[in-house]
């Protein structure tokens, strides 16, 4: 686990080179050491083969001394052996293993380690063997019989007598040869090769590693290079790229992560455009609001004075009901009386006042009707598919008689191509009605009032709008005036002409459609009202056919 | 000739009907809130009533409610000063129809003829 953790924190370079050393250097002393026994087992055959040559010489030339127990030329003998370095010890002995001569100095307390075997295997002469005399130094021991051969019967006088035939001989021990041999200079040699080895697997070892980081680094350094550009990117600076040329997947992956930076790059500039425009987009809003919210007050406002209207309205159509059915009641029937013969002179008179006050109370009704539009209750969201062009035609019976009284001419062009739109015809008529009169009252006489349909069609997100535009060539609306004309109550006629009503009850009722109703007046030329629907279709929420039945009739 | 029921606490509309009606040939007669609309109804014959909405004790679409429950051929002509929701609801429950104060004669003749024409068409049936 620690071991891991170590690795983890290594750098990537450190990665690399450890562990590969590390096995290096193990492959390669693991090598060098099998070489090494190798060779000394070499060493050790080598001796052990010239050892024995030796030994063989020696019984071969000590054969006539042993016999006839010359020690001067034993010693003579044994004395040739003083050119080899590596002799420790020899000695010649008799049969009986009594000494003759030695040369050198014995071992004392020589072990035996381990025999080996000497190419001679067919006579079982030699015993040799590996030992550690009491200082546990090693030394090499042969032994090797001293034998003659008798040839001939006739030629030997020891009286032995046998079938044999000529050319056989038998072969007889005379004596017993030794031989110790130090192992330094085997030793000596191993050691020395050991060292070679030493040093050869350290340099191997360290021009290895100097190798593994160079070539380490080279594969390191553009990730080190990358790594950082990264660095740089994490702190939003998106100014630099890797720059790699090479292809391999190094490479591949510096061009991806440009790739991403790019992307970054744009997808932050996307983004701080976007806060700037929300910014602009903020502003934008809080004016609309603003506007919204100056909307709201002016529609509490009406709110308010639907309240009022519709207490007032409560309270004043009974009475009025009261005075306008009297009147008619009493008209028809004086009406009636004036057929007969002796009706009174003054009926006529009777009549006229009671028609004033009939028209008067149908002008109370109308007045408190259009206060109550204020009231939500008396606000019908009837809606139903409506022909625009209807509407005006509609608009243009109603009105057509009061304007030819004015002297005004009504020029109508009517687009051709409007869709129906989502609404109630009923209260389109009433604004139409009402920016018609209105103009009427401002133009003077042989004027033209122009009323014309248009059609927007659908673009993006616009769902496409109809448009009426009632333009006249009256007095046109002065400036201060201009923003208040919508206001409920706001007149400029006279006390009896006009109630100030007109106008917001139209705005109202087109709000209502979801549109909007847009003014373009210069005083002494003329005013143009326009009013625009959306086409949108939205089915009505709340209203069951019921209610809408109830609504058709109230219009009545 | 018919015979009628007012229910209005407004005396000016009950005069005004009753003379307008008497005057038409029919028989009249009056009940000054919705519970005395009620027990007239319940306890006498009509051919139609008229039936203001916003009156004391019972306004006027309970007066239909529980007439009608019993009663549910009597025709009803709902009379209203505001046009709210009590209206349409007793002209969605079947009423015959309403007619906004202040009312023409014309529309109180329409009504009763559309009534009346519709009772002999009934009844020839
Ligand atoms: N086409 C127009 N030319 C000149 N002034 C106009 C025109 N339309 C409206 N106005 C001005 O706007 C005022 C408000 O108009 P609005 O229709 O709301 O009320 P009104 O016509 O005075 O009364 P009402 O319509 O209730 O009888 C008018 O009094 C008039 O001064
Ligand atoms: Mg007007």
């Amino acid at each position: 686990m620690n071991l891991r953790k170590l690795l983890n924190n290594l750098t990537l370079r450190a990665k690399f080179i450890i562990p590969i050393s590390i096995l290096l250097a193990a492959s390669v002393t693991t090598i060098s050491s099998y070489l090494l026994d190798r060779q000394a087992d070499g060493f050790r055959k080598e001796l052990e083969a010239s050892g024995e040559t030796r030994i063989r010489m020696l019984a071969h030339s000590a054969e006539s001394g042993v016999i006839f127990e010359n020690i001067y030329e034993l010693e003579d003998i044994l004395n040739t052996l003083a050119q080899f370095e590596d002799v420790q010890f020899a000695s010649i002995s008799d049969v009986e293993n009594s000494i003759l001569t030695e040369f050198g100095t014995e071992p004392a307390g020589l072990v035996v380690d381990h025999r080996f075997h000497s190419y001679d295997r067919d006579t079982d002469k030699c015993n040799d063997f590996y030992g550690n005399d009491i200082n546990d130094e090693e030394f090499l021991e042969f032994n090797y019989p001293i034998e003659t051969r008798k040839e001939e019967i006739g030629r030997e006088n020891l009286g032995l007598t046998a079938g044999l035939e000529g050319g056989q001989y038998t072969t007889e021990t005379v004596g017993h040869l030794r031989l110790i041999l130090q192992l330094d200079k085997v030793q000596e040699a191993i050691s020395d090769s050991m060292i070679t080895a030493t040093v050869i697997t350290i340099v191997v070892v360290i021009l290895t590693i100097l190798g593994l980081a160079w070539f380490v680094g080279v594969i390191t350094k553009p990730i080190k290079s990358l790594v950082e550009v990264t660095d740089q990117v994490s702190r939003g600076d998106f100014s630099k790229r890797a720059e790699l040329k090479q292809q391999d997947e190094i490479g591949h992956l510096a061009s991806t992560f440009n790739r991403m930076v790019d992307s970054l790059e744009q997808s932050r500039d996307e983004i701080e455009e976007y806060n700037r425009n929300l910014e602009q987009k903020i502003i934008e809003r809080t004016l609309e609001l603003e506007e919204i919210q100056q909307q709201l007050v002016q529609s509490e406002k009406l709110s308010a004075i639907g309240q009022l209207a519709a207490g007032v309205a409560h309270e004043l159509n009974n009475p009025l009901g009261g005075i306008l059915g009297y009147s008619q009641f009493t008209l028809e029937k004086l009406k009636k009386f004036k057929e007969r013969e002796n009706a009174p002179k003054d009926i006529d008179k009777f009549i006229r006042y009671l028609t004033d006050i009939e028209t008067q109370a149908r002008r109370c009704k109308t007045i408190v009707q259009n206060l109550l539009r204020f009231s939500r209750s008396s606000r019908t969201t009837d809606f139903e598919d409506v022909d625009i062009n209807q509407v005006v035609e509609d608009t243009r019976t109603f009105v057509e008689h009061q304007l030819h009284m004015n002297n005004i001419e009504l020029e109508v062009n009517l687009s051709e191509s409007l869709p129906v739109i989502h609404g109630n015809g009923g209260q389109l008529q009433q604004v139409l009605t009402n920016l018609i009169i209105n103009a009427m009252h401002a133009s003077p006489a042989d004027s033209i009032i122009n009323v014309f349909t248009r059609y927007s069609p659908p673009l993006g997100e616009f769902s496409g709008a109809i448009e009426i535009i009632v333009a006249d060539q009256g007095t046109g609306i002065s400036p201060e005036n201009l923003n208040k004309i919508f206001e409920p109550f706001f007149t400029t006629k006279m006390v009896g002409k006009g109630t100030g009503l007109g106008l917001s009850v139209s705005y109202g009722i087109i709000k209502d459609h979801g549109g909007e109703v847009k003014v373009d007046s210069v005083e002494g030329e003329g005013s143009t009202f326009v009013v625009v629907l959306p086409v949108k279709k939205e089915s009505s929420e709340s209203d069951t056919e019921d209610s809408s039945e109830i609504a058709n009739r109230q219009e009545k | 000739m018919a015979r009628i029921l007012i229910v209005d606490n407004c005396e000016i509309i009950r005069n005004l009907l009753t003379d307008f009606l008497e005057e038409l040939g029919h028989t009249v007669e009056t009940a000054i809130h919705g519970q005395d609309g009620i027990d007239k109804a319940l306890n006498n014959e009509y051919d139609a009533v008229f039936c203001d909405i916003h009156m004391p004790k019972k306004n006027g679409y309970q007066v239909y409610v529980e007439v009608s429950g019993k009663k549910a051929a009597l025709p009803f002509i709902m009379t209203d000063s505001l046009p709210d929701d009590l209206a349409n609801m007793a002209v969605s429950r079947g009423a015959h129809t309403c007619l906004s104060k202040p009312f023409t004669l014309e529309q109180v003749r329409t009504a009763l003829s559309e009534i009346f024409i519709k009772d002999t068409a009934d009844e020839s049936r």
